[in-house]
């Protein structure tokens, strides 16, 4: 291997020498990851409904004696939305557009219903079909949970003020009524002052009873009202920006679209030179060209790979994200870097070996790269025929190892499975590249 | 011819597809030989040069070397890393070729061709220098036999003058020079010359 030992340091020294050409590697995949990564926040962004408020609702709203705050409530329950306000017809013709993909109608008598609580006030929701349609669906049900939730707690808090009155005693008001009620304590007391006979000792055990039951009525009554409760935690995590999916998509991409074209291109550089048919006349065989040029992917593609991720790392401490960077994976990272590159290296070589010269290789390396990652960013389950077809190419399983190799507890059944996977691909487009290049000479 | 058999060309033949661009060849290459190739442009003399240098597998035939016998080749488009400097390629040949101390030969051949050494990247060099340097990546590890496509065509009369002393001094020491070319001139320089015309080679 001294030939392709010789050869690979040639190529370091020649890419050294080349600061442009070294400049757009690095560069032209950071800027795609980065392009990739906007289209994926777009995807995830907060889809546009119209709001129509045929009711003219205001900002608060007294029920059952309650002062809600009925805007904020219906602000806070949509934030995953952006709520557009525009009367109903504009909002038919937005939806037919698909410029908005919902419509979400507070109808007329809304909150008249509401104060009545003789009709169920109705919200009504019209969508476009599939897309971010259920998303929209689920966020119109969590307001309407929430509104439900927010009036359910007022009419317990009602509920629980007679209790209170019935147990203490005291003014209070009912339907607009006015009255004072003595309340058990004051029954209690009253009975105290009476002669014990049988049939008094009776209505004080009844009153004592009733003041005990009654005592527990809060806690019982919120417990029915709401068996379950979600408490939300402080922590959310991980900026988007910063998730160990993009962390590995960011890797991903980067280093396919270097190990791919540099492989391809560097290979073909030989040919453009006049230098192959010197080489090839015992100097250097195509195995060796091939290890050479697969040798050289695979290096830079660790060493940028390392970079991106120690820059991630550096920006996770300084920020003070909570789980931070796992330092400790980062062997195991350059490990899944080195057989990624070296795969992606060898799809490569396969590129230049069928390729004339360079500017076709490194044409076809970027024709053939794009189609690689994008089928690779298809989930399996939305398309199966996608996750076979991206199993022939290193991108898949290299974004899958990254994934496992920095964030997953227990990783190493899937890190061995996908680094066979890189392994067994790397051998192959070496053994095609290798005979391509058998070929073409001959 | 009184030399040894350094290389032998047996029944070569090159096809591209359909076209044939080098019919049924049979060349001895013998110890102390000039053969000089000649014809037209695109009559097979690269062709048949480039098969008796290892770097074209032939259709057909087969090519012979002595065992032991280095075959030196300077294709006629200069191939060397214009990245490099002249040095680095010599040395980087030189090392491929597992000549004994690359260093030592890069820097006789560097003194020798009048190249620049380190100074420039060798694709920055003139069309002549580069061809100087063709030539001597040809020379490392000094072959015995030596194979140069129209060697002088981008040499200046200085340059050419050296060439072929060089070729004389391999002629001299038992080697052998198999060259193409269309002056001429350099006709003269050669035991024997061999036309090529269509991919027929023909004494000529």
């Amino acid at each position: 291997m001294r030939s392709a030992w010789l050869i690979f340091a040639k190529d370091v020294r020649v890419l050294a020498r080349s600061p442009a050409l070294l400049v757009v590697l690095l560069a032209y995949p950071l800027v795609i990851a980065a392009l990739v990564g906007m289209v994926a926040s777009y995807a995830s962004s907060k889809p546009r409904v119209a709001f129509v408020d045929e009711d003219g609702l205001p900002a608060a709203i007294d029920v059952a004696g309650h002062r809600f705050d009925l805007v904020g409530t219906i602000e806070r329950s949509t934030s995953e939305l952006t709520l557009v306000r525009v009367d109903r017809a504009e909002a038919e013709r937005q939806l037919r557009a698909g410029r908005i993909v919902a419509m979400l109608v507070i109808p007329r008598g809304f909150a008249a219903d509401l104060r009545s609580l003789v009709r169920r006030p109705r919200i009504e929701l019209k969508t476009t079909r599939g897309g971010l349609s259920p998303r929209v669906t689920q966020q119109a049900q969590a307001l309407v949970f929430s509104l439900n939730q927010t009036l359910s707690d007022a009419y317990l808090e009602a509920t629980l003020k007679v209790v209170r009155l019935v147990v203490g005693g005291g003014p209070g008001e009912f339907f607009g009524n006015r009255f004072t009620v003595i309340g058990l304590t004051g029954a209690r007391e009253l009975l105290a002052g009476l002669p014990q006979v049988e049939q008094v000792q009776e209505i004080q055990k009844f009153v004592s009873q009733a003041e005990t039951a009654l005592g527990d009525a809060d806690e019982a009554l919120r417990a029915t009202a709401r068996p379950v409760e979600l408490v939300e935690l402080g922590d959310r995590g991980r900026t988007w920006l910063l998730s160990a999916q993009v962390q590995a998509y960011g890797l991903a991409v980067t280093i396919s679209f270097l190990a791919l074209l540099l492989a391809a291109g560097s290979l073909a550089a030989e040919r453009d030179e006049d230098v192959l048919q010197r080489l090839v006349r015992g100097l250097a065989g195509h195995g060796r060209l091939v290890a050479a040029k697969v040798g050289l992917a695979a290096l830079v593609a660790t060493l940028l790979g390392l970079a991106i991720a120690v820059a991630f790392g550096v920006i996770l401490e300084l920020g003070g994200v909570a789980g931070g960077q796992p330092w400790e994976r980062l062997p195991l990272l350059a490990m899944g870097l080195l057989l990624a590159g070296t795969a992606l290296g060898a799809l490569g070589t396969v590129v230049g070996a069928l390729a004339r010269e360079g500017r076709t290789a490194t044409l076809a390396a970027l024709l053939l790269v794009l189609p690689v990652v994008f089928l690779g960013l298809v989930p399996r389950e939305v398309a199966p025929a996608a996750g076979w077809i991206s199993d022939a190419f290193p991108f898949a399983h290299a974004l899958r190892f990254f994934g496992d190799a920095l964030f997953e507890l227990d990783p190493w059944g899937s890190l061995a499975r996908e680094a066979a996977w890189l392994a067994g691909l790397a051998l192959a487009y070496g053994a095609v590249a290798r005979v391509a290049m058998r070929r073409l000479l001959a | 011819m009184s030399g040894e058999t350094l290389l032998s060309a047996r029944g070569v033949t090159r096809r591209y597809g359909a076209r044939v661009a080098l019919h049924v060849t049979d060349l001895d290459v013998h110890a102390g030989e000039t053969i000089a190739l000649t014809g037209p442009n695109g009559a097979g003399k690269s062709t048949l040069l480039s098969i008796l240098a290892g770097a074209l597998v032939p259709s057909g035939g087969r090519v012979e070397r002595v065992s032991g016998v280095l075959v030196g080749w300077a294709p006629q488009r200069p191939a060397h890393y214009g990245k490099l400097s002249a040095r680095e390629n010599l040395e980087l040949f030189a090392r491929l070729g597992r000549v004994p101390d690359a260093e030592g030969a890069a820097e006789l051949l560097l003194a020798e061709f009048g190249l620049p050494g380190d100074r420039q990247a060798s694709g920055t060099l003139s069309v002549g220098m580069r061809q100087r340097l063709n030539v001597a990546i040809a020379l490392l590890g000094a072959p015995r036999v030596l194979l140069l496509d129209e060697p002088s065509a981008s040499l200046d009369p200085e340059q050419r003058r050296r060439l072929w002393e060089l070729a004389s001094g391999l002629r001299a020491h038992g080697g052998a020079l198999v060259f193409a070319t269309q002056h001429l001139e350099e006709l003269e320089r050669a035991d024997r010359v061999i036309r090529l015309e269509e991919g027929r080679a023909a004494a000529a």
